[in-house]
C-alpha cells in the first residue's frame, strides 16, 4: 500500500490536466479506429441528437412464404426427390472424397449396362451421393461427380449417353442413418434407378 | 494502471460533456478487456397490450447488449425506482436511486398497442449526467414485437460506441421441419426468436443466401424433383428461377450492387463458378477448372472471390481478384477446407477445415496469412458465415447427426446456442442490416 497516496496525486494531477485539455468543445462522432474489425464498415444511422425523442415507423412484416407448391404434379416430384427410389440394381461404392470407379463397382455397372442393352427404350437417373462428413455445398458438387463417374464408365461399356441423367444429392439422402465408418461407406455410393 | 486511467477517462467524459450535440466514445469498442457499462433495464410500462411485453422487450435488449461484452446489466431486483407513464411526460428520473445501485446508464420504455399497432418508447439515459442520451418512438405492427427491441439497443451501442449495432439482422438457414425427409429454409432472430419458414414445399431445400439489400433469398430447391436456384423476394413471397445451366446448382454469393450472383453449377459432372445476372440473361463462368470448383463468397469491394477448389487433390480455399488470372490458396490448415465466407469487413475469410480429426473455422487475412483457428469443440464446427459487421460468426455444431446453430464473436470472448429446434439444422447464413 506504500506506493497509494502518491498515486492519487498523480491521478489527482492527471484530472486537472485532462480538465483543461479536453475543455467544452464539441467532440467528433468516434468510429471504429482501425485496428478493429467493424472498420471498413460505415454507417448511417437514423439516431436523433441526444436529448430528442425520435420517431420511427416500421415497415410491416413481410408474410410468411406462401406455400409453394405450385400445381400438385411438382409437388409430388419434390417430395419424391426426398425419397429413396428402389433399384433394379445394387448401389456402387466409392473411397472418401473419391469419385473414381472401384474395381468392386465394375460387375454392378456391367449388369446395367447388360439391361440397357436388352431393354433399350429404357432410361436411367444416376444419383450421386455422400457420407455426411465435410461441408454440404461441397457434397452436391463431390456427389455430382461420382454420378457423372459412373454414367461415363457405363457409355464406355457401349451405353447410350442419352439413356442417362444424373443428379447429385450430397450428403442429403443417406442410405444408412448411422454415424460410423460402416455407415459412411455405404452412403458414398452411386444409386440407379429407371427414370 | 491503463484499466484504472481508463475507467477515471470514462467518468471524466461524462463529467465533462454534459449537453453538447457530437457524440463522445464512452466505450471503445476495440479496446480489450477493461470496465463493462453498468446499465439497468427496468420493465418497461405497458399502458395497453399483453404485460408480457414489459417484461420481454427489456429482456431482449439485454440479452442483444450481452453479446458485445460491454455492458453489465445490472439486476432487476436491486431496482429502487419503479418506471411509471409519468417518466415519459415530463417526470424525472429518480438518478440517485439508479446511481446508488451502480447503474450508469438507464433503459425506460413504455408500450402501447391497439389492435394490431404497437407504439413504444424508448429512451436512455445517462444516470451520472442525468441527461437523455437516445430516445426512440416506433410505430409498427405487434406481431414484430421484438423488432423494437433489437432497433432499440442498436441505439444504445451507437450511443456508447459509435458502432451501429446489428442485433435487428437475422439468420437464415436449411433444417429439416420433422415430417417427411426434406428440408425447408428458415429464418430466425438473433435472440433465437421469431422462427419461420421461407419454403414449404417438403422437397430439399439448402443453401438460403442474402441479397446485399436483405430483400431477396436465394436458394437451391429440389421442389421439380432436380436442383434448382430460386430467387425469393421476402415481401410478397414469390419466387423466381436463375442460372438454369447444368445440372447440380448451388447460390454462393451476391454482388455488392447485388446486380448479380456467384453460384455454383455443375456440367457433366464438373462444378464450376458462374456469374449469373439477375436484371438480364447474362451467365458467365468465372472460375474454372477440371477439378471440383464450388462456394464462391466475394469479397465486399466486389473484387474478389474466395471459392474451394480440390485441383491440388484436396478441397482448399482459393481467392481469385477479378481481372487477374492468378489464384492463389490461402488455406493452410489440413487435409480438407471448405465453406468460405468473406466478411463484411473486408479483413478475413472464415473457413472450415478438417484438422485433429475434427472440422473447426478458421480465419485468414485474404492474402492468406496469420491463420487463425477461431471455432473448435466437442465435435465439428462447420459453415460459417459473418455478421455484417464482421465481429460474429454464425455456424453450424454437429455430432453424430445433431446439429445445432450457434453464435460467436471472432474474438472468441462470447458466444452463445442460436436454436437447436430442427433436425438437420445447417448452412446458416447471416442476413445484411436492413
Amino acid at each position: 500500500m506504500k506506493g497509494l497516496p502518491g498515486k492519487k496525486w498523480m491521478l489527482g494531477g492527471l484530472s486537472v490536466v485532462l480538465v483543461f485539455a479536453m475543455g467544452c468543445a464539441k467532440k467528433e462522432l468516434v468510429k471504429s479506429t482501425g485496428t478493429g474489425p467493424g472498420a471498413a464498415v460505415s454507417a448511417e444511422t437514423p439516431t436523433g441528437k441526444p436529448g430528442e425523442i425520435v420517431t420511427e415507423t416500421l415497415k410491416p412484416e413481410a408474410p410468411a412464404g406462401p406455400s409453394d407448391m405450385a400445381g400438385k404434379q411438382m409437388a409430388m416430384a419434390g417430395i419424391a426427390a426426398t425419397q429413396e427410389k428402389p433399384s433394379l440394381f445394387e448401389d456402387i461404392h466409392f473411397d472418401f472424397d473419391k469419385s473414381f470407379i472401384r474395381e468392386d463397382a465394375k460387375p454392378v455397372l456391367q449388369k446395367v449396362a447388360e439391361y440397357l442393352k436388352k431393354n433399350p427404350g429404357a432410361s436411367l437417373l444416376v444419383e450421386g451421393h455422400c457420407d455426411e462428413r465435410g461441408t454440404a455445398e461441397y457434397n452436391i458438387a463431390l456427389g455430382e461427380r461420382r454420378a457423372a463417374s459412373a454414367k461415363s464408365y457405363l457409355v464406355s461399356l457401349g451405353v447410350k449417353g442419352g439413356a442417362l441423367s444424373t443428379v447429385s444429392f450430397g450428403e442429403e439422402k443417406p442410405a444408412d442413418p448411422g454415424h460410423n465408418e460402416e455407415a459412411w461407406a455405404r452412403n458414398r455410393r452411386a444409386h440407379i434407378v429407371l427414370k | 494502471m491503463i484499466r484504472y486511467a481508463g475507467a477515471l477517462l470514462l467518468s471524466l467524459g461524462i463529467l465533462l460533456l454534459p449537453s453538447v450535440s457530437g457524440a463522445v466514445l464512452y466505450i471503445d469498442i476495440n479496446a480489450p478487456g477493461g470496465k463493462r457499462m453498468p446499465i439497468a433495464l427496468p420493465d418497461f410500462v405497458v399502458t395497453a397490450g399483453d404485460a408480457s411485453l414489459g417484461r420481454d422487450l427489456p429482456e431482449t435488449i439485454a440479452g442483444d447488449l450481452a453479446m458485445t461484452s460491454l455492458f453489465d446489466v445490472i439486476a432487476r431486483p436491486a431496482y429502487l425506482e419503479r418506471i411509471v407513464p409519468g417518466h415519459f411526460g415530463g417526470k424525472p428520473l429518480s438518478f440517485p436511486d439508479w446511481k446508488m445501485i451502480g447503474a450508469e446508464a438507464v433503459v425506460i420504455g413504455k408500450v402501447e398497442v391497439r389492435g394490431e399497432t404497437m407504439t413504444a418508447e424508448m429512451r436512455l439515459y445517462d444516470a451520472t449526467l442525468g441527461n437523455l442520451m437516445a430516445g426512440k418512438k416506433y410505430t409498427g405492427s405487434v406481431r414484430g414485437y421484438r423488432k423494437v427491441a433489437h432497433k432499440f439497443a442498436n441505439e444504445v451501442l451507437f450511443a456508447f460506441t459509435g458502432i451501429r449495432g446489428i442485433f435487428d439482422t437475422e439468420i437464415a438457414f436449411s433444417a429439416r421441419p420433422g415430417t417427411g425427409r426434406g428440408k425447408e429454409i428458415y429464418l430466425i432472430g438473433l435472440d433465437g426468436r421469431d422462427l419461420r419458414p421461407v419454403t414449404d414445399n417438403r422437397s430439399f431445400n439448402l443453401f438460403p443466401r442474402w441479397s446485399p439489400d436483405g430483400e431477396r433469398l436465394a436458394y437451391t430447391s429440389y421442389r421439380t424433383g432436380v436442383p434448382q436456384i430460386y430467387l425469393r423476394n421476402l415481401a410478397d413471397g414469390k419466387d423466381r428461377i436463375v442460372a438454369q445451366h447444368g445440372n447440380s446448382k448451388s447460390p454462393g454469393s451476391f454482388s455488392p450492387s447485388g446486380d448479380s450472383l456467384y453460384v455454383t453449377l455443375s456440367v457433366e459432372g464438373n462444378s464450376d463458378i458462374y456469374r449469373a445476372m439477375l436484371n438480364g440473361p447474362g451467365l458467365q463462368m468465372v472460375v474454372g477448372g477440371w477439378g471440383i470448383e464450388v462456394s464462391p463468397s466475394v469479397s465486399p469491394d466486389g473484387k474478389s472471390v474466395a471459392f474451394v477448389s480440390n485441383r491440388g487433390g484436396s478441397p482448399q480455399i482459393y481467392v481469385k481478384d477479378f481481372g487477374s488470372s492468378a489464384e492463389r490458396r490461402i488455406s493452410r490448415a489440413g487435409g480438407y477446407s471448405t465453406s468460405p465466407s468473406w466478411s463484411p469487413a473486408g479483413d478475413r475469410i472464415a473457413f472450415t477445415s478438417f484438422s485433429e480429426g475434427k472440422y473447426s473455422i478458421f480465419t485468414v487475412r485474404p492474402d492468406g496469412s496469420d491463420q487463425r483457428l477461431v471455432l473448435s469443440g466437442n465435435g465439428d464446427c462447420v459453415d460459417p458465415s459473418f455478421s455484417p459487421d464482421g465481429r460474429y460468426l454464425v455456424y453450424t455444431f454437429r455430432k453424430n447427426g445433431y446439429s445445432e446453430l450457434k453464435i460467436s464473436s471472432v474474438d472468441g470472448r462470447w458466444q452463445r446456442g442460436l436454436f437447436k429446434g430442427l433436425s438437420g439444422a445447417g448452412s446458416p447464413s447471416w442476413s445484411p442490416r436492413r
